[in-house]
């Protein structure tokens, strides 16, 4: 099942190859198609899976059944290495409540992705098999379970992004690419060399050889003591954890690493801003929580405090940079900053509350987000512009746009009742009950205010008030003595459109339901979450050290 | 489930059922649907009605207690806590019985009276639906039983009350006031979570009466600080919304929405709420905390006071006493006098209301006009107003019979005996601030009446160029400038309100609230933080006689049971919640509070009823002087209002100006912030993405550069071999001339040569 979510849009990609390019709407709706395919399986590994199983680490007896669920598993790679032994690389796909989550997200997203690309024109062949592809990369490297196995759905998510942004982007989307592209390299060929490293240092308990199996890699007890990565190594284990830290703070990103984001964002089409903020920036925090932390839970450990103030300054540090935009794009770039923040600093609680607030935000940024960027699409379809002064007093004449902009903006504030506020509210909860960041959650909650600062403003800019008089958009007395807006160049819709509906009443209604009754997906989580927090516990570490 | 934890539940979704519809349906309906609102809040009224009766009426019980939970979220079994989860659920005791009725009733009268109010307006229907979810999130701060749903009620009826008061968005200063309102409740708001997250962080639940049993036990393992700083910050929750000083900036803004709005939401229960939640933690506030709160509360009191005395826009001067009046009930709360701030709460919900509808009705009336100034015999034209606005005017002035006379006499009486419980000195400002306040209270209210009911009609003198074109789509009947009661729907409200401001609803003495039902059921709980004991010893003589005297009416076992039942029924957790039998009522003849253990809330409970007729002696002068000033100054124009303004223009201009608050917070907050902003998008945009570019830069050159080593080192030597064979090939081509003669010389050369070199090497 899980083979199939990831390859279904490769399946996909190579019907469209096999279509003419003149053909639009057969390729679009083969997209839109396998998308939805992707949707049906997600919710059937919804269905199927057991929110009782832990995950993180293999069962009691090492191996991953009983722990993982939907476990695939065949040999893939096998090289004789002669007095290296052989090399073994497999082909391993599994669940556990931190990937399924993951899953549901991005099966989520790229429906959304789908729909929200009709309005491409350019290329369309060339646009949806690259589309295609970038689908199956995201999805394989969430329920990927070697390590190898991951990093290569992680490379391959680079090139359809470069070209996705280079080709069908802004004005400066050669350098928005090339910068992306580039940053995200860097990161990566770090994480090459710490995989290799690891391959040497663990033993999968069940066959006694080397691994790249993640699920081996997280627990300690199968790292040989003097190898290059064991438990004696202390200076390489630190090494590689933050080499490994840099390379997904990259992808986060966090402060000093996030310039790529807002360049990116400006230049991309809207639905790649909307893949981008909803699903892709989760893997750099999926990457921490899977890979990172529990590798090396003791410099973890070491590191809390720093990463919480990392997050710290992604929150207050995003925020202002957000109140100071007059692109709205750039805007909402900041503000997933600032958002992304809060999953660092839930991390950094390093205990339940924290982690789970961490897993929820990264869910609820992938929705409230991806519902931000495609309202800022919306009005820069009619109005060719993301400048918040040239607008003003829109609410008056497309009322169903700002009451959807209200939604999203207050949710994105954190309003409680929507789906935002619980995952923040448990990343303070978790921070503040850690005293090693409670200082850090003091500092932080400051970006509340700040948040509702540059989204309210901005709000009232372009929505309240009356027409600015510099405004892009002109209004025309209507047949029925109303006045109405009127757009240069724009034949749709004034309001929103059905299709424009279509995608964002189902991130509506998740965002107020699960922002009412989130069982639905903390119910999934917890288990693993707690798992995690007990491989990551200085408690359970010593234990494991006396027994070594 | 027990029957009014159904009813309670019902009550709190019917108004969101309500928003719902409207939202949705409103242009679909007949009349935009405002029956449906009507209706829906009218049978919310009605259950709510239900719910007082069996809990006030029928059990009578000071120590009424009924709760029921359910599990939100469930964290499983954390590591290192154990079973992690969650609860919501509701808490109905007497004090929730009443706010029920008293928030439902309000909202009810408040819906009628805009169904007149609010005709012809453009987005009517949308007006009812955000009354509507007003009312649910009001609602639910009242029922909840823990922090974290009190939490999110609270902002959410920070969202109604920015949607309110953004109603008449298309106005710049409206725009302005909700996001001001929204974003100073938000500051407020982050020291309440703040709050919040100190005591969760101690004993994981966020259940009021767990965390209470938690800290009488002695589990809350920080130190006392710790404790002090979780009031105070739960308390800032309360300065924000009940906007107390210094963040009261927003309230009077906040009169940019539609004038029943500023009955409702904020004057009777928005920003009451603030107190109610001070009411709710009031067990864990440590003596430090009371102490920052009550003097906040008698900062705010006098401050709002001598800022409403200037204003001319009507609903500003009542904007201004309803902060003044917050800060009367938080200074209750700080100096202990719990059940007095919670009776001041209910009196001035109706009163309150009672003049802002009652200003909605003149400024209707009146064409929009708000500033007094232009206003003026009123009284004749609309005599149901003017009857009705000068009853709560007399109730918020604090004239003997009525509501407002009895709470805030047991407010300055409190405060009275604090004072001489911590021994004087500094501590007399608080009851003395009080007062003055009180007096200042009358006088503007006198003021106002005097100004808006009172002498010739003032119209015309209005100057032109002050015409406020501020009617939102109404048709406004520019030309005719008639004015007429009010119909009956805006009437009946005013009507209803003013009776509720009369004594005799509250206590059958009109000098002693503290003989009524209300002070009987709402007692003060005991503390949960005890002050050290002999702490008081000098007040001691007759605080300790005190329990003494109420032991024997058995009162006692009040606090104790009411403890017993919140832990009994949480345990069981399903729908088992009992009501209690009134088990204590037979022996409570007398007007006695529970006994206090801690020997500080025992001796300011007594002396704050030994100063019970010094308080009202007092406050009597200061309501007489207040008044009588008026009547000089307005009625009998002894003094000149605009002379005396002149002669003392500094403190005029400071008082008209607001303290001058909203510049203070423009030149250093907000201009601060925004320039804060600007210089890090710099940075960030400069500095950090510079470094990124400067980095990519050096990269280039440094491949320019070993692009360079590679075109003229490496590929040097390439082109050199090449070159060299090329020129040697050359020089090699120019002795292959094709001639067969030029060849035969060169091998006889050679040959010649070849032969030569032999014979030397053959004889050497």
């Amino acid at each position: 099942m899980l083979s199939l979510i990831v390859f279904l849009p490769i399946v996909a990609a190579l019907v469209i190859l096999a279509v003419p390019s003149s053909q639009k709407q057969i390729i679009r709706l083969v997209t839109l198609l396998a998308a939805v395919g992707q949707g049906v399986l997600a919710v059937l590994i919804w269905q199927a899976y057991d929110p009782a199983l832990p995950g993180i680490i293999a069962s009691p007896g090492g191996s991953p059944e009983g722990s993982f669920q939907l476990i695939e598993r065949l040999p893939w790679i096998s090289l004789d290495l002669g007095n290296f032994g052989s090399l073994t690389i497999e082909y391993f796909l599994g669940v556990d409540g931190l990937s399924i989550t993951m899953v549901l997200l991005t099966a989520l997203i790229s429906i959304i992705g789908v729909l929200s690309s009709w309005t491409i024109k350019k290329q369309v062949k060339g646009y949806f098999i690259l589309f295609n592809v970038l689908s199956t990369a995201m999805m394989g490297c969430f329920v990927a379970l070697d390590f190898f196995l991951f990093y290569v759905f992680w490379e391959l998510m680079l090139l359809p992004m470069y070209f996705l942004i280079g080709i069908w982007g802004g004005p400066n989307r050669e350098y928005a690419a090339i910068k992306f592209f580039l940053y995200t390299l860097f990161g990566s060929v770090f994480m090459l060399l710490v995989m290799i490293g690891l391959y040497f240092s663990v033993i999968d308990p069940l066959t006694g050889n080397h691994t790249f199996s993640l699920v081996a890699m997280a627990s300690q007890e199968n790292y040989i003591p003097d190898a290059i990565l064991g438990p004696e190594s202390v200076v390489w284990r630190y090494a590689a954890f933050i080499v490994l830290f840099i390379g997904f703070a990259i992808k986060v990103p966090m402060f000093p690493f996030h310039t790529w984001l807002p360049d990116a964002h400006v230049e991309a089409p809207t639905p790649i801003s909307v893949i981008l903020a909803g699903v892709l920036l989760k893997l750099g925090t999926y990457g921490m929580m899977r890979i990172n932390f529990p590798f090396f839970p003791e410099v973890f450990q070491a590191s809390l405090y720093v990463i919480g103030v990392f997050g710290a300054i992604n929150i207050i540090y995003g925020a202002f940079c957000a109140l100071a935009q007059s692109d709205l794009k750039k805007l909402v770039a900041y503000s997933s900053i600032s958002h992304m923040g809060y999953v660092l600093l839930g991390l950094a609680a390093g205990n339940s509350e924290g982690m789970t607030g961490a897993l929820y935000q990264m869910f609820n940024h992938g929705t409230i987000t991806a519902m931000l960027f495609l309202l800022v699409g919306v009005i820069y379809d009619r109005a060719h512009t993301r400048q918040i002064d040239k607008f003003g007093g829109l609410a008056s004449y497309m009322p169903v746009y700002a009451g959807v902009v209200t939604v999203a903006w207050f949710a994105s504030l954190g309003l409680p009742g929507l789906s935002g506020f619980i995952s923040e509210a448990f990343v303070f909860v978790g921070a503040f009950s850690s005293e090693v960041t409670r200082n850090i959650a003091i500092v932080s909650v400051l970006g509340i205010v700040l948040g509702a600062a540059y989204l309210l403003w901005s709000l009232q800019r372009m929505f309240l008030g009356k027409r600015n008089p510099d405004a892009v958009y002109e209004l025309r007395k209507g047949a029925d003595g109303q006045e109405h807006i009127h757009f240069h160049d724009w034949n749709g819709k004034n309001d929103l459109d059905a299709r424009e509906l279509l995608m964002l009443t189902p991130l509506a209604v998740i965002i107020i339901v699960l922002g009412v009754y989130p069982m639905p997906v903390l119910g999934l989580i917890t288990t693993s979450i707690n798992q995690l927090v007990e491989v990551l516990s200085p408690v359970v570490l010593t234990a494991s050290a006396a027994v070594n | 489930m027990h029957t009014l934890i159904q009813l309670s539940v019902i009550v709190l979704l019917l108004p969101l059922l309500s928003f719902v519809l409207l939202i949705f349906f409103n242009r679909r309906l007949p009349r935009s649907g405002d029956f449906l609102g009507v209706g829906i809040l009218a049978t919310a009224f009605a259950l709510s009605a239900w719910i007082f009766w069996d809990v006030i009426v029928l059990h009578y019980d000071p120590a009424f207690r009924l709760t029921w939970d359910f599990t939100w979220i469930d964290f499983g079994d954390v590591p290192g806590v154990g079973p992690l989860q969650i609860r919501m659920g509701i808490l109905i005791d007497n004090l929730t019985a009443i706010m029920l009725a008293m928030v439902t009733l309000i909202s009810l009268l408040v819906h009628l009276y805009s169904t007149g109010y609010m005709t012809g307006e453009k987005y009517y229907g949308r007006y009812f639906a955000y009354l509507g979810i007003f009312t649910f999130s009001m609602l639910g701060i009242v029922l909840s039983d823990n922090l974290f749903s009190i939490y999110i009620f609270w902002e959410l009826v920070g969202l109604s009350s920015y949607l309110l008061i953004g109603f008449f968005f298309e106005k710049q200063s409206a725009a302005d006031a909700q996001k001001k309102a929204f974003l100073v409740n938000r500051v407020g708001d982050i020291g309440m979570w703040l709050g919040i997250l100190i005591l969760y962080s101690q004993f994981h639940t966020f259940g009021y009466q767990e965390i209470y049993d938690h800290i009488k036990n002695g589990d809350f393992h920080m130190s006392q600080a710790w404790l002090t700083a979780a009031g105070v910050l739960l308390f800032m929750g309360c300065v924000g919304k009940s906007a107390q000083f210094p963040l009261h900036v927003w309230l009077p803004d906040a009169m940019e929405g539609p004038t029943p709005v500023s009955a409702l939401i904020h004057a009777a229960t928005m920003v009451a709420a603030g107190v109610y939640f001070v009411g709710r933690i009031f067990v864990i506030l440590t003596p430090d905390a009371l102490h920052i709160i009550a003097f906040i509360g008698a900062v705010t009191a006098f401050m709002a006071a001598t800022i409403a005395i200037t204003q001319h826009d009507i609903k500003r001067v009542l904007a201004y006493s309803t902060v003044s009046q917050l800060g009367y009930m938080v200074l209750g709360l700080g100096v202990g006098a719990y059940s007095a701030a919670l009776f001041h709460l209910l009196t001035h919900a109706f009163f309150k209301a009672c003049l802002f509808l009652g200003s909605g009705a003149i400024i209707h009336a009146m064409h929009h006009e708000q500033d007094m100034r232009w206003m003026g015999g009123l009284w004749k034209k609309m005599p149901w107003t003017f009857a009705t606005f000068t009853l709560a005017t007399l109730a918020l002035a604090g004239l003997p019979l009525t509501s407002g006379f009895m709470s805030k006499d047991a407010i300055l009486a409190g405060a009275l005996g604090f004072a001489e419980v911590e021994g004087g000195g500094i501590y007399y400002l608080i009851p003395v601030l009080g007062f003055f306040s009180a007096m200042l209270t009358a006088f503007y209210m006198g003021r106002q009446i005097w100004l808006v009911f009172f002498g010739e009609s003032r119209t015309h003198l209005k100057p032109a160029d002050e015409h406020h074109d501020d009617h939102h789509g109404h048709d406004d009947h520019h030309g005719h400038h008639e004015v007429h009661e009010v119909p009956w729907n805006m009437r009946l409200p005013l009507v209803i309100l003013a009776a509720l401001s009369v004594f005799a609803v509250y206590s059958p003495d009109p000098l002693d609230g503290g003989k009524g039902w209300f002070m009987h059921l709402v007692q003060t709980p005991p503390t949960a933080v005890s002050a050290p004991a002999g702490a008081f010893l000098l007040h001691g003589a007759s605080a300790a006689e005190h329990p003494v005297e109420t032991a024997a009416h058995g009162a006692g076992a009040a606090g104790e049971h009411a403890v017993e039942a919140g832990t009994g029924t949480h345990d069981s957790h399903g729908d088992t919640a009992e009501g209690h039998p009134p088990a204590h009522g037979e022996e409570e003849g007398e007007h006695h509070g529970p006994v206090y253990d801690d020997p500080r809330q025992a001796a300011i409970s007594h002396e704050a009823h030994a100063a019970h007729d010094r308080a009202i002696m007092y406050s009597s002068v200061m309501v007489a002087i207040g008044i009588g000033l008026a009547l000089i100054v307005y009625a009998f124009r002894f003094i000149d209002p605009e002379k005396t303004a002149q002669r003392i223009r500094p403190l005029y201009l400071y008082s008209f100006n607001k303290w001058y608050w909203d510049e203070i917070y423009d030149a250093t907050v907000i201009r601060g912030s925004l320039l804060l902003s600007r210089i890090m998008a710099w940075f960030d945009s400069n500095i950090v993405d510079g470094i990124v570019n400067g980095v990519g830069a050096m990269v280039r050159k440094f491949g320019t550069a070993s692009g360079n080593m590679d075109r003229y080192v490496v590929d040097g030597m390439v082109n050199f071999t090449a070159f060299f064979v090329q020129t040697t090939g050359a020089a090699l081509k120019k002795f292959q001339t094709g001639k067969v003669q030029t060849y035969v010389v060169m091998v006889l050369l050679a040959v010649t040569g070849y032969v030569l070199y032999y014979f030397v090497q053959l004889l050497s």
